[in-house]
């Protein structure tokens, strides 16, 4: 190494220095007598070293030449796949395009691609090229499998396959790859592709609460209590299993069920029934004595009394409407003959 | 759907890669099953590939990457049905997000995907409003937003083993600074279990009388 070379200086085992090659400071020494020897170590550097570092052929750092750049041997019809196979930054020599980014000076023009750091620091898509793209896409087609033709439309699915199971995935760059809701699943289910009775239908409707909605009839079931998917999953199911069954049951204080808990309005029984009954009874010209109940079914048997009990239930139910007061009034007119 | 009609109901095989074993691929057969009145009944088995063992730097050599043995083999397994897949990417630069939708729609394509929607979520601003000096000076502040883009898209009717190498491939080359979410909705069967009821009304009657 050109600056040790005239400062080591080796001692034989008898002491006899050799020469020095010219004038350098002094050095560290060890007794005559022992092997020994000098190292190069100098008290002072930099201003008393011999020459300098040497340059041109001789020397060991060669300078690099001017190469010229691949874009000049590329032919327009090449394989690009082939100069950008992955992601890569973007270098100028590889490139054969004129491209120029940067602000530009006063009077001037944005800087030229040649060691242009903005170019290198945004993201490129060199390497997805749509040639690329379809080569890889050729490439990954023996793994994919057909969806089946019979399920072509949102019903089919609908009718084949009830239940839906949503879950999240997500991809990002951080000090973790994992994100806690990813564990979030979503279960919905139509109640009408279920085995329900009536009774177990509005059972399971209670005791799903907030989770139904009436206007889709869906039940929606959102685990997130359990750290892996899997573990949400598994507990959906059961969830559900747990709720299809138990709707099927009949306690013993179900009984119990009054007129306030019904969900629905019911004519049979009512007050209305009541009303209407006695409207009718008193009606019938006097002297006639008849049984009952033979009267009431007769009474009950009547179209005019059906369709008031149809529109009465739909007031009701759902509401006061337009068309369900009309309803209500035709009814009533034909009833008491007006 | 008539009863002379035949569904084809397609056997998804598993498919397998193997590194280094030198079998030959089998193609899944995709048979038909005359209508059965009853009920039409689905199978589907999954593909599973181990698309990472590769570099994709090979992919674009053909038949270089070709001689090293990697086969497909086809499992029983059944595979995932997934009525929506959606694709959400988010990052601070539009442009980025121009060039990936871009890549992904095409990919899409030459897989033979169905892109139901491809649109682009209103971007979101995140504003605050600083000191601008270490000590007081509260008259004089800085303030910094940090804006994030979206882009969306939906792929409809997708089975597992497609969205599987769909998504790999689209994750593998996911730009710096891009961010991705992924929605799934699989579609199932109602299982066993929910078939019939364990206590039904007969039942609780005979206990009743007993």
């Amino acid at each position: 190494m050109a600056i040790y070379q005239d400062s080591i200086r080796v001692q034989d085992c008898f002491g006899t220095l050799h020469k020095r090659a010219g004038p350098s400071p002094p050095a560290v020494s060890f007794p005559v007598g022992r092997a020994a020897y000098s190292l190069g170590l100098t008290a002072s550097n930099g201003v008393e070293r011999q020459g300098l570092p040497e340059r041109g052929n001789q020397g060991q750092r060669r300078q690099r030449r001017a190469v010229e750049p691949r874009t000049e041997r590329m032919t327009v019809d090449q394989d690009w796949t082939a100069v950008y196979p992955t992601a890569a930054s973007f270098k100028p020599n590889s490139v054969p395009l004129p491209v120029r980014m940067g602000y530009p000076v006063k009077r001037g023009v944005p800087p030229a691609k040649k060691g242009n750091l903005e170019l290198i620091k945004i993201p490129n898509f060199l390497h997805l090229t749509p040639e690329a793209i379809k080569k890889h896409c050729e490439a990954l087609k023996p793994f994919c499998t057909e969806w089946p033709a019979a399920l072509d439309s949102d019903a089919k699915c609908e009718e084949h396959f009830p239940i839906q199971v949503e879950s999240k995935a997500y991809v990002s760059a951080g000090p973790s790859l994992r994100n806690p809701n990813a564990r979030i699943i979503t279960l919905t289910v139509k109640l009408s592709s279920l085995n329900l009775d009536e009774h177990a239908r509005k059972k399971l409707i209670r005791l799903s609460g907030e989770r139904y909605n009436k206007d889709t009839d869906t039940l929606t079931i959102t685990t997130d209590s359990c750290p892996m998917k899997q573990q949400n999953y598994d507990y959906a199911m059961y969830l559900l299993t747990v709720l299809y069954h138990e709707s099927w049951k009949t306690e013993a204080w179900e009984k119990e069920k009054t007129r306030a808990d019904m969900e629905e309005y019911v004519w049979e029984d009512s007050p209305s029934q009541k009303n209407i009954l006695e409207t009718l009874l008193r009606m019938r010209p006097l002297g006639e004595k008849e049984e009952e109940g033979e009267v009431r079914e007769e009474l009950l048997g009547r179209v005019e009394v059906q369709e008031y009990k149809d529109s009465v239930t739909k007031l009701k139910n759902e509401g006061e409407t337009e068309t369900n007061m009309q309803q209500y009034k035709e009814a009533v007119k034909k009833l008491l003959n007006i | 759907m008539t009863a002379s009609m035949r569904i084809a109901s397609v056997r998804l095989l598993s498919k397998t890669r193997h590194y280094f074993s030198s079998e030959v691929a089998v193609q899944p057969g995709a048979r038909t099953v005359h209508h059965q009145p009853a009920s039409t009944r689905f199978v589907f088995t999954s593909v599973r590939c181990n698309v990472c063992l590769i570099p994709v730097a090979f992919l674009h050599k053909g038949r270089a990457y070709g001689t090293q043995s990697s086969s497909v083999t086809v499992t029983e397994e059944p595979d995932l049905l997934f009525q929506k897949l959606s694709v959400l990417v988010k990052s601070h630069d539009k442009a980025v997000l121009d060039s990936y939708e871009f890549f992904a729609t095409l990919a899409a394509k030459e897989l033979g995907l169905t892109l139901a929607k491809v649109f682009e979520p209103p971007k979101n601003i995140e504003r605050l409003t600083l000191l601008k000096s270490v000590h007081i000076f509260k008259k004089h502040r800085v303030q910094y937003e940090m804006r994030t883009h979206y882009r969306c898209i939906e792929i409809s009717r997708i089975t597992g083993s497609t969205s599987r190498v769909y998504l790999e491939y689209i994750q593998r080359n996911l730009p710096e600074g891009v961010a991705m979410e992924v929605t799934k909705t699989a579609i199932e069967k109602v299982p066993d279990h929910i078939q019939m009821p364990l206590w039904s009304v007969q039942s609780q009657e005979k206990q009743g009388s007993q």
